[in-house]
């Protein structure tokens, strides 16, 4: 039995991350943390009203702080040429326009920003900056504006759901979720510099360099070249780091303006407003099934919220045609506008929010059939082609993340009915619930630079928020070259490195393990072809004949005929080798269907005198293909369940409708998971390679850590308590009314 | 009464307001020694400057991270005389006289701290951010003795937020050192 058939223990780990050190030791530079010659602080002031047109802004008395340099508001500004007319602005796609408008769409919209010599100077003189406004009537109330809005198809039905007419049991109830922040713990941040009239250097805080590039070449009418961007530690994302946001335009606007560089981090309440966020939404399920389990159809409708400035819709129901076949399937959705700044993907988009109403409805529907809840789902599961496009999967084994899950937590120790888990003030619980995504993978390139002694510095322009983008990459190239890993260096997160798309979507690994292995084949014949020079045997050597060491190298047959690295080197005069090769997908995406799948179960305690949900074990079993990096990749699943634990229970944006405002914008009020909310979370992977998907068998894992988890939680309280609860987060009050 | 007590602050906040139209104050200056990983520095703060804006923006010690400015997440835990301390919530003009410790002065050297170890063998993070808090609490954890068992330690980590989730990891690397 390998080491990832038991629950995970850390215990026999061995080594760590590439970029371990640094981060133990405080040595790693995040965005704000880059020391630059003549910083200066920028601090956003935001608007006071949820809706309305700005009269005047009064910056006499900012002005008067010692220390200040500039403001800007959209009455002051530098020039932006992609902004430079309404046409322009509609053009950039920009989302919201920053000084570019009069008009005020949320509360804390940014509408000047102070620049000061210290971050006190700003904040202080942020403080003294007043407007008026003419108010107009707002709505943030996602619920009560849900019924203003009607649904439209999404996608094509399947079948016609009037058959769920004559199913023999049918579930129909609604699911509302609260809006979730990605709050990563490094808040977002920008350093701008202007190198020159034309040239701009970023630190910046983000998941994708090269998007944060072409966002601000685009903008200023530069050429994508003139800027850097630099990335090289991110502190977490969850998605908030995949679009450009305003405050990192704000940042550099202000870099112009003072002619100086400028530091932009923005306060943790801003981060509630600035980054986006998974929006609040409703949904309604209508499933139905035969009296053997078998589904007859399903009838999915959605809402979710999104800002008045532009439209975000999370794609709820795109789950729903995924992991069961349905014969008969209709899904609608609508966006619901609202006086709040714009949401965006957050981890697990669209697919967790479906997922938990599709799999609360199924875990329901069990009941009333009297079948277990994993029998019902194995009668159901898509498992030989993807049910929409009928594309046969070229890898799923979701089937086994059940089976091997149901193990680890003696599912067999489930009693049927809640009346039976009583244990005191506590009712105890199973319930479970699986999850799928579809597994992408994107173009990337990887470069490698080879010294003398065998020393490998691979790089890649991709961000590593976390996720073990590093030490995976280090991985696949000490497996296609045979070096050893402390010989392999890692660099990435600037766009002069190879180009790469952003992290995010479980895609990062995907695309860019294939990068990798192309580098190394372009790295293999580079040496051969050196190696021709010394030994005629090489002339015609392709990259799978050649075998390469810490030392040399050599053909894989029994005549290896070796040649050594310091002879390459000194024949052929060379100082540093450099290859570079991308490598994306290709004609297998219009053979196969791809994902990557969990299935998840959990035991609760449930206080019937408190309505405390205490989770006792939490179990994710994962198909991502073949492991790359199996401490990595145990963390991503653990933290995923972290996730899910926070949105089943606690994670709430909660707004009040008087004042159009957020209310609890700050760690006090806005609760994800501490340490002592989760239980160790024990984490398993089928660890099968996809041989279709790219060149190292791995597909993605970071979203289906958190698709599932908040069904099996509400469905293991169910269980406990016999209380069927389908809104989020089910706090302790909806507990004990439910 | 109730009446009066609803009517002060709101009092008190209106002549704020009022007073700071035309009156803005200028900005205090204070001479401080400091004491930061055994090395003394002779600076000149703002009166309104953290500790935590200290080492970062002052001083490049931006091992200490601002997660939240509030007091409220840990990210920016150092030790002042051994104990542990949010560095957002203490005023630098607080600390002359006083030895702080940050995560660069944890190491011996080149030569980690075993909590430094641990954490990079048990993989105990993610994106690294509230990493340097969760060591200089977590080395404060095993002093204190809460680390008795699974729980005590999540007890007693709770203060060090981590929305990557990297707990398991974290609680790992405790228990590995108070082994030892």
């Amino acid at each position: 039995m390998g080491f990832f058939d038991e629950p995970f223990d850390l215990t026999t780990a061995a080594e760590g991350r590439v970029e371990g050190i640094a981060k133990v030791t405080g040595g790693g530079k995040y965005a704000a943390e880059y020391k630059v010659n003549g910083l200066c602080h920028a601090v956003l002031v935001g608007s006071t009203v949820a809706a309305g047109t700005i009269l005047n802004i009064n910056t006499n008395n900012a002005k008067q702080v010692a220390g200040v340099l500039g403001i800007i508001t959209h009455l002051q500004k530098p020039l932006v040429p992609g902004m430079a007319n309404e046409e322009k602005i509609k053009e950039a796609r920009f989302g919201l326009p920053i000084f570019h408008t009069d008009k005020i769409y949320f509360k804390g919209q940014p509408i000047a920003l102070v620049i000061a010599e210290t971050l006190e100077d700003a904040t202080y003189a942020a403080s003294l900056v007043t407007a008026e406004y003419k108010e107009d009537t707002k709505i943030v109330d996602f619920n009560g504006a849900l019924a203003s809005v009607s649904l439209t198809p999404a996608g094509k039905d399947r079948g016609d759901i009037a058959a769920l007419n004559n199913a023999a049991q049918t579930i129909e109830a609604e699911y509302n979720i609260k809006a979730e922040v990605h709050n990563p713990m490094e808040m977002h941040a920008t350093i701008a510099e202007w190198i020159a009239d034309d040239k701009l250097k970023l630190f910046d805080k983000n998941q994708g360099v090269n998007n944060v590039q072409r966002t601000f070449a685009k903008l200023f009418n530069i050429p994508v070249d003139n800027i850097e961007v630099i990335s090289e530690f991110v502190g977490g994302g969850f998605g908030s780091g995949l679009r450009v946001w305003p405050h990192a335009l704000a940042c550099i606007m202000a870099a112009k303006l003072v002619k100086r560089p400028v530091k932009l981090m923005l306060t943790r309440p801003q981060m509630f407003h600035s980054v986006g966020y998974r929006p609040a939404s409703w949904q309604k399920i209508k499933l139905g099934a035969n009296a053997d389990g078998k589904f007859v159809g399903i009838h999915h409708q959605a809402k979710n919220g999104t800002s008045f400035y532009e439209n975000f819709n999370e794609g709820i129901t795109r789950v729903t045609r995924l992991i069961y076949h349905f014969d008969n399937l209709k899904a609608e959705a609508a966006t619901v506008p609202l006086n709040l700044s714009t949401p965006t993907w957050m981890r697990g988009p669209g697919d967790c929010t479906g997922d938990f109403a599709i799999e609360s409805a199924i875990d329901e529907l069990s009941y009333k059939l009297n079948i277990d809840p994993i029998d019902l789902r194995m009668k159901n599961l898509a498992l030989a082609k993807h049910p929409d496009s009928g594309l046969p999967w070229s890898t799923n084994y979701i089937n086994e993340c059940i089976e091997k899950g149901a193990q680890m937590i003696n599912w067999k120790d489930r009693k049927a009915t809640h009346s039976q888990n009583v244990n005191g003030d506590w009712s105890i619980g199973y319930g479970m619930a699986v999850g799928a995504w579809n597994a992408g993978r994107g173009t990337a390139s990887a470069g490698i630079q080879m010294q003398k002694d065998g020393t490998l510095t691979v790089q890649t322009a991709m961000t590593d928020i976390g996720t073990g983008t590093g030490i995976s990459m280090q991985n696949i190239a000490h497996e296609s070259t045979g070096i050893s890993k402390s010989k392999i260096k890692i660099e990435l997160g600037n766009s002069n490195l190879p180009p790469a798309p952003s992290q995010g979507g479980s895609n990062g690994l995907s695309s860019i393990g294939g990068a990798v292995v192309a580098a190394v084949a372009a790295l293999k014949l580079k040496l051969a072809a050196y190696a021709a020079s010394q030994n005629e045997a090489y002339k015609n050597a392709t990259a799978a004949d050649i075998l390469m060491s810490d030392n040399g190298i050599s053909f894989k047959t029994a005549n290896n005929q070796f040649i050594s690295f310091t002879s390459l080197w000194e024949k052929n005069k060379l100082a540093i080798l450099e290859v570079e090769a991308s490598s994306g997908p290709g004609t297998e995406r219009q053979k196969y269907a791809f994902c990557s799948s969990a299935a998840h179960f959990c035991k609760v305690r449930v206080n019937r005198k408190t309505g405390k949900v205490k989770i006792e074990r939490l179990v994710t079993v994962s198909d991502g293909g073949k492991i790359i990096s199996e401490k990595a990749a145990a963390n991503q699943m653990s933290g995923a369940a972290v996730g899910g634990i926070g949105m089943a229970l606690m994670e709430e944006q909660a707004t009040d409708e008087r004042l159009g405002t957020l209310v609890g914008n700050d760690f006090a009020g806005y609760h994800f998971p501490v340490n002592a909310d989760a239980p160790i979370i024990e984490v398993a992977f089928i660890n099968k390679p996809d041989p279709n998907i790219n060149p190292q068998g791995s597909k993605g894992l970071g979203e289906v850590g958190i698709i599932g988890t908040a069904a099996a939680i509400a469905n293991a309280i169910y269980n406990a308590t016999g209380k069927r609860l389908r809104d989020l987060p089910i706090t302790p009050d909806k507990v004990l009314l439910g | 009464m109730l009446g009066a007590l609803a009517f002060i602050p709101r009092g008190v906040k209106a002549f704020y307001e009022e007073v700071k139209n035309f009156i803005v104050p200028q900005k205090e200056q204070l001479p401080l020694t400091v004491s930061i990983n055994k090395k003394s520095y002779a600076i000149k703060a703002d009166t309104r400057t953290t500790l935590l804006d200290l080492l970062r923006e002052d001083l490049n010690l931006t091992g200490a991270k601002k997660g939240c400015d509030h007091g409220q997440c840990g990210a920016c835990t150092v030790h002042i005389d051994g104990e542990r301390v949010l560095s957002c919530l203490t005023l630098a003009a607080m600390v002359p006289g006083k030895e702080v410790t940050t995560i660069e002065g944890l190491a011996n050297g080149d030569k980690l701290h075993p909590m430094q170890e641990a954490f990079i063998e048990c993989d105990g993070f993610q994106c690294g951010y509230c990493t340097p808090g969760q060591i200089m609490s977590a080395v404060a954890c095993v002093k204190e003795g809460h680390t008795k068992s699974v729980a005590e330690i999540k007890e007693f980590m709770s203060g060090n937020l981590c929305r990557c989730g990297a707990y398991n990891g974290i609680v790992e690397s405790i228990q590995k050192v108070a082994a030892k």
